[in-house]
């Protein structure tokens, strides 16, 4: 690897080809793409399972697998009540891996609302929403939220018994929101009952709304965690 | 002097009221883009000849999404599918005359009057209308059901056992 | 000695102090871990961090493995099956939905714990960290999470047809 790295080509890919002292290591870490979203130095405490249980990662990685198998999904899927059924069927039975790259879609799914509860959680009782980090537990929140739509409006795809009805349950929810209920489902739904206009909508929102949304407020919270990695929270720790 | 700076605070404010201006039509057109045609469905739907309609059960017009049958004076009621709680169909159950929403388990008498279960009133029903013995309910037309605490305006007590096998529930 | 008296040109380990400006530090006053609590994040952290995205993906993937994705008969407009489930995570809310009215459990109580649980580091200025030493905090949270968690189990696992109550060993209805 240290050949590699000093080499022409490797020195024009990785900048800084020594890797002995620590001076070299963030010379390394400061020229990688990939690495920025990290900072040079962690505190010590950071590295351990209580900390954080590593929830965080565990939620990134579980949206890196729903966009990768999402995206599978997508060559075998047209979002119409006439072919969406039809469509997951083949895809199980007909499709190379089909019906396992969708367990790994669903799987994914439901683990990562775990997960990201959990990191909630943890990050509560850890008291990390503290003073200078009120912010980005906001962002969190919002995380969420958009984690839970996300999921929601996924579940409307397969157009199955457990999909129309739960979606028709969930969104009727909203015309007991007062004055902007009835709206607010109307367009969610595009008319008044679940038909064609709504899934086609919900997959807009599945496969190119929500995604990019979560991924600009992902990189966001990512984006302060690095900043406030040096700041001192509380007082007693 | 104090004009250089009204200037300053005109230019300042005018960017800011353009930009305001701009998103407020951004979501005006959205909010537009987004609302759907007005439903094709919804609207006067000729079903059943007049003497179809039962006066002690019920009929369905799927066509409509609507239960048929009569009141206590004898007059035609159609009453909306939909459960008025969470948008659940609802079966009417035959050995129990009653119906029953099988998602959060409200229970309506055959005119769809509350009598049990976390929905907030009555089953909706629709504008019915009798043309040349045919009964014509409108869809698009729909009237909020009786009130929970409305008292039934028939007396029709269960007349056997409930069509949900788990008949413990209190 | 104040800043005032400090004698200017001054050769401070071979650098000379050219002024010094009165004021709080760039940071504020927040305190700065000392160096030697701190360790690299490559590779300390990173090794970590990858064993962990390793371990989460073997899970996901054998999952896959041994559990197939639920799909029931095509949607049908005319018939709502019984009982009607809505997705787990909704499980709580559904549970909540049979017991009050739907502006309570559907508006009121989302939007209550959305609201509350933004404002929470708002709310609570108190510095203290530890979880010992915030028992207002740690236990309404952990009321509310405890309940949440039941809530969800019964909707889940515990509602028939009708949503009636039934007991999972003998009458399973919950959907993935």
């Amino acid at each position: 690897m240290d050949r590699i790295r000093s080499s022409t080509i490797g020195r024009s890919l990785f900048r800084s080809p020594d890797r002995a002292t620590e001076r070299d290591r963030a010379a390394g870490h400061w020229a990688n793409f990939f690495l920025h979203i990290y900072p040079v130095k962690v505190r010590r405490e950071e590295l351990t399972f209580r900390y954080s249980a590593f929830l965080g990662v565990a939620s990134l990685v579980l949206f890196g697998s729903l966009v990768v198998s999402g995206i599978y999904l997508m060559f075998f899927y047209v979002p119409s009540p006439a072919s969406a059924y039809g469509d997951i069927n083949t895809i199980q039975n007909d499709v190379a891996f089909g019906q396992y790259i969708r367990n790994v879609h669903r799987w994914s799914a439901h683990l990562m609302v775990l997960t990201v509860a959990a990191h909630m959680a943890r990050v509560f009782y850890r008291g990390a929403y503290k003073s200078p980090r009120e912010f980005n537990w906001v962002i969190g929140v919002v995380l969420l939220a958009l984690t839970l739509l996300m999921s929601f409006t996924g579940y409307l795809l397969p157009w199955d018994q457990l999909a129309f009805w739960a979606v028709t349950v969930g969104t009727s929810m909203a015309d007991f929101v007062p004055f902007v209920g009835d709206a607010t489902r109307t367009v969610l739904l595009g008319g008044g009952d679940v038909g064609s206009a709504t899934l086609l909508r919900f997959y807009v929102l599945h496969v190119a709304v929500l995604p990019t949304a979560i991924t600009l407020v992902v990189t966001i919270h990512l984006w302060r965690w690095r900043k406030d990695s040096m700041l001192e929270q509380g007082g007693d720790q | 002097m104090s004009n250089e700076m009204d200037r300053r605070d005109f230019l300042s404010r005018s960017w800011k009221v353009g930009a305001g201006l701009i998103g407020v039509a951004g979501l005006w057109t959205t909010a537009d883009l987004l609302w759907p045609r007005v439903d094709a469905a919804a609207g006067e739907v000729r079903t059943v000849a007049a003497d179809a309609v039962p006066a002690d059960g019920v009929i369905e017009v799927s066509a409509a999404k609507a239960y048929l049958t009569r009141d206590a004076a004898g007059e035609i009621v159609a009453i909306n599918e939909k459960c008025p709680h969470l948008g659940c169909r609802v079966p009417f159950c035959e050995s129990s005359g009653e119906f029953e929403c099988p998602c959060h388990g409200s229970v309506f008498n055959r005119l769809g009057e509350f009598r049990e279960g976390p929905t907030p009133r009555g089953m909706d029903r629709f504008l019915v209308t009798v043309v040349d013995g045919m009964v014509i309910v409108d869809t698009g037309n729909t009237i909020s059901g009786p009130g929970k605490g409305d008292p039934e305006s028939i007396d029709e007590p269960p007349a056997g056992p409930s069509c949900s096998e788990g008949s413990g529930h209190a | 000695m104040s800043r005032r008296e400090r004698p200017s040109p001054q050769i401070v380990d071979g650098k000379r102090v050219l002024g010094i400006v009165p004021g709080t530090p760039a940071v504020g006053d927040r305190k700065v871990p000392a160096s030697d609590d701190l360790v690299m994040t490559s590779p300390h952290l990173l090794v970590r961090h990858a064993v962990a995205a390793i371990f989460v993906l073997l899970i996901v993937l054998a999952l896959a493995l041994f559990f197939d994705a639920p799909l029931k008969d095509i949607a049908d407009p005319t018939n709502t099956p019984n009982p009607e489930k809505a997705p787990w995570y909704f499980a709580a809310l559904q549970e909540l939905l049979a017991l009050f009215h739907p502006q309570v459990a559907g508006v009121l109580v989302p939007t209550a714990i959305l609201i509350g649980l933004v404002a929470l580091p708002y709310i609570d200025r108190s510095p203290r960290m530890g979880s010992g030493t915030r028992k207002v905090a740690v236990t309404t949270f952990t009321v509310f999470l405890v309940l949440w968690i039941i809530l969800t189990i019964i909707g889940f696992a515990f509602r028939g047809p009708n949503w009636d109550w039934v007991w999972p060993w003998e009458e399973w209805h919950g959907e993935l």
